[in-house]
């Protein structure tokens, strides 16, 4: 058993090469990957020079480096067998996996072996690389290594600033003057790094607020930081007392830290497959009596396409032969093939079902309804997250606050000039909104990351937020609430037969062959598909002509007659009938439980694309909410008039059939019985086992807004104390080292320690 | 006050010393994937006869 189809598939190639090792790793059996039957010639972009130098990191003397993007990688066997590449691919030297980015850096040797080869290697493998057009190579790393510098920096500033402010503090009184002299001078020596080089992000991100007129927490932020800094150099060089340096290096230190936390917790899902990785990279375009493998992107108006079973059709087209079957799932969601005729339209997206078609293009690529659909702005536009709209108004609210503090205080001070400058810069200074900077990005990271280890992947931290306000839970049906299995009835069937079955149902995309395709490993060769919309599909599999369909077509596959048709699946092999399959749509296990703890909370509502044939045993879960035989679009609708009514709707779909629904929610979360397999328009993806989670994903959304509310609070405070203090004109430099970094520090203890261990899913699995 | 300030010295120049080989590590890409290497580690290389069921697929 295996995770992926790269593990199945390599395993006689391990075998033979001595790499019994991988198996060394405890892999849960049963995971399957999508199905990703390796076709010859796919990759021969990679031999087109233009892509080749977006790929490639540097080459010299025969030697390149380069950089492919693998979403199929996924766990440690992953990293190991792509690190062992070179035992598997000759001329390739080395090769390295980033995890987290989901990237291999392949070095190999030009003289032995080319792009396309490694690629095709890849793919065979189980790993097909995948083409980005936004992923350029090596600009990645810059902006974490900067950040880890800055980091670095600030604290090695605050260590040593802080080590020549102590014994001030200690002494109590002044120190000797000279002494207090050389001090604040070497204390001055590192905090001008820290502004110049750690704290450059505040002010850039504010420069550009303030000029774009908007209002963000960047700007309060800076403000503190200009006024700690300038405060300090005039205490220091009038020689009035010893400055603040080293409550401004910590609190730079600090602040880096929590964008560190953001950083990191983002990194943590790759979400790097965009539209284009469901697209095809080449396709076989038909010039004179030769047929060329052409990128996609050169696809022109005229050209006539070859496309075989399980291809995608690049582009709006209509079909030349005489007739062709294609599948919509993707872009419509309609599970049902679709038979065309000579002459009609075939539109981007589909996927050929059956034979070969020939098709001539009548609009480019970019033009076609595809990608019309993703660019639709209801994909494109990026949703206004909550926590953005309320930190900025926060800002807005806290730097008017702040200013209006500050002139007061020194109009209350005003004829003694120099009081009343000391008393407007220590409101300054104290009154920094640590809180929200702080707060938000540590509670969010490590729900974030909670939820990931359990099973729900957020695309962004502040989703948690707006599934937090949620109140409207709309749910599709098939492969949401319920799960597909095929199920051998009676156990008929040998399981050399059940995987010849499954190889040939891993041609076709019908639900029956869905359901039975990828649990064996997809190995061999398989030839002479045929399928017959309606009836079944055939094929030679290893040598074996192995046929699958309902029983009129096994009939007269084997020659003997079978029981009148009662809409199960049949399956002969060599002539013979092998067995029987029926597909089971049976409830996720739990779901009933799940839905009644979300109806006590709030409305769900059930929006299905299926007609009503069961609707009555979902009206005791959903009563008269249910909504059944709903296009795509109808689902987008019913989601906006929802939205229109001032609800905050959560869609949870199988992704791409409710793409739209899924994206102008207010989250969106994906269902994926298989995550490698990621959807391009959702806010979240969540494990098919683990939607009977959703209440206590829900719940614990909650207490991480209460918990960023209660930091707030705790901030306001300590706001409250340091402001009285500053008004009143006590504020100084002890007070201020003291009451930053303690009000920092608890705000990151009760982030961290309120969200690490509160997720409490209802059916532990 | 002349101890002092050697000590100082001595103290900035360890520091500094520490800080510049942080900026080094930093530069030379050992910070860049911190999830691969604790993995990677977990293998032997070739052999087969360490089947350590302990190691489990912390991302599948």
């Amino acid at each position: 058993m295996f995770c992926c189809t790269g593990c199945a598939s390599v395993y006689d190639l391990i075998a033979s090469h001595g790499l019994e090792g991988f198996y060394a790793c405890d892999i849960p059996a049963g995971v399957s990957q999508r199905n990703s039957v390796t076709r010859d010639g796919g990759y021969a972009v990679f031999d087109d020079e233009v892509l080749a130098a977006r790929l490639i990191e540097w080459r010299r003397e025969g030697r390149a480096r380069v950089q492919f993007s693998i979403p199929a990688m996924h766990c440690a066997s992953c990293v190991w067998l792509l690190e062992q590449l070179w035992r598997v691919v000759p001329g390739v030297e080395r090769s390295e996996v980033d995890l987290l980015r989901r990237q291999l850096a392949v070095e190999f040797n030009e003289h032995q072996t080319s792009l396309r080869r490694i690629a095709e290697r890849l793919s065979a493998l189980g790993y097909p690389p995948v083409i980005d057009a936004e992923h350029a190579v090596g600009d990645v790393p810059t902006a974490r290594r900067t950040l880890y510098l800055r980091i670095g920096l600030a604290g090695f500033a605050f260590g040593n600033v802080m080590l020549f402010s102590i014994p001030r503090y200690i002494n109590g009184g002044p120190l000797e003057p000279t002494f207090q002299r050389l001090f604040s001078t070497l204390n001055l020596v590192f905090a001008v790094p820290v502004l110049l080089y750690s704290a450059a992000p505040y002010f850039q991100s504010a420069w550009q607020a303030v000029r774009a007129r908007v209002m963000t927490l960047d700007v309060p932020v800076a403000l503190g930081l200009t006024v700690l800094f300038t405060r300090s150099v005039a205490d220091i060089t009038s020689g009035r007392g010893e400055g603040f340096l080293d409550s401004f290096s910590g609190l730079v230190f600090f602040l880096l830290i929590g964008r560190l936390f953001q950083q990191k917790a983002f990194e943590q899902i790759a979400f790097d497959r965009t539209v284009r990785s469901f697209l095809p990279l080449s396709v076989r375009v038909a010039r004179g009596d030769t047929t060329v493998l052409t990128p996609i992107d050169r696809v022109v108006v005229d050209d006539e396409l070859l496309i075989r079973p399980q291809e995608v059709v690049p582009a709006d087209s209509v079909l030349i032969d005489a007739a062709g079957a294609i599948d919509y799932a993707f872009a419509t969601g309609e599970s049902a093939a679709v038979a065309v005729g000579s002459g009609q339209a075939v539109a981007a997206g589909g996927r050929v079902i059956g034979r070969t078609i020939r098709l001539r293009v009548v609009r480019p690529v970019s033009q076609s309804q595809l990608v019309s659909l993703w660019s639709d702005p209801a994909f494109t536009r990026p949703k206004p997250y909550w926590l953005a709209d309320v930190s900025n108004r926060f800002g807005w609210w806290f730097t008017l606050a702040a200013l209006a503090l500050a002139v007061g205080g020194a109009a209350w001070w005003w004829p003694d000039a120099g009081r009343a400058a000391s008393v407007a810069t220590a409101v300054l200074i104290i009154a920094c909104p640590c809180a929200l900077t702080l707060a938000a990005p540590i509670t969010l990271g490590t729900a974030m990351g909670v939820l990931g280890r359990a099973g729900c992947y957020l695309k962004h931290p502040a989703v948690i937020l707006d599934l937090s306000r949620v109140d409207v839970v709309a749910f599709d049906k098939t492969g949401t609430l319920t799960a597909r299995d095929a199920i051998d009835e009676g156990g008929s069937m040998t399981p050399r037969d059940r995987e010849l079955v499954s190889r040939l149902a891993a041609e076709s995309v019908h639900p029956v062959s869905r359901a039975l395709a990828g649990r064996g490993p997809v190995v061999g060769l398989i030839h002479d598909v045929e399928e017959v919309a309606g009836l079944g599909l055939s094929g030679e599999v290893d040598g074996h002509r192995v046929a699958l369909g309902s029983a009129p077509f096994i009939s007269a596959e084997t020659g003997r007659p079978l029981d009148a048709d009662d809409g199960r699946a049949w399956a002969a092999v060599d002539g013979a009938l092998a067995g029987c399959i029926e597909l089971d749509e049976r409830r996720r296990p739990g779901i009933e439980a799940a839905v009644h703890a979300l109806n006590t909370r709030l409305e769900t509502l059930l929006l299905s694309g299926d007609r009503s044939v069961d609707a009555r045993s979902w009206a005791p879960l959903f009563g008269n909410r249910l909504r059944f035989g709903m296009a795509p679009q109808d689902k987008l609708a019913e989601v906006q008039q929802l939205q229109a009514a001032g609800h905050r709707v959560l869609m949870v779909g199988d992704g791409l059939n409710d793409a739209g629904a899924l994206r102008a929610a207010s989250v969106g979360v994906a269902v994926s019985d298989d995550t490698a397999c990621l959807v391009p328009a959702c806010d979240a993806v969540i494990r098919g086992d683990r939607v009977v989670d959703l209440p206590a994903i829900l719940a614990y959304a909650r207490r991480a807004r209460g918990v960023i509310l209660l930091c707030f609070a705790l901030s306001i405070a300590y706001n409250v104390v340091g402001l009285s203090l500053a008004l009143t004109g006590r504020l100084t430099p002890l007070v201020t080292a003291i009451l930053m970094p303690v009000s920092s520090l608890t705000v990151v203890g009760l982030s961290v320690g309120l969200m690490r261990r509160a997720y409490r899913p209802r059916a532990a699995a | 006050m002349t101890v002092v300030v050697l000590l100082i010295v001595a103290g900035g120049l360890v520091a500094g010393g520490f800080l510049c080989a942080f900026a080094w590590a930093v530069q030379s890409g050992q910070f860049d994937d911190t999830a691969t290497p604790p993995l990677r580690m977990l293998r032997d290389d070739g052999a087969s006869e360490s089947r350590d069921k302990g190691v489990s697929c912390p991302l599948r």
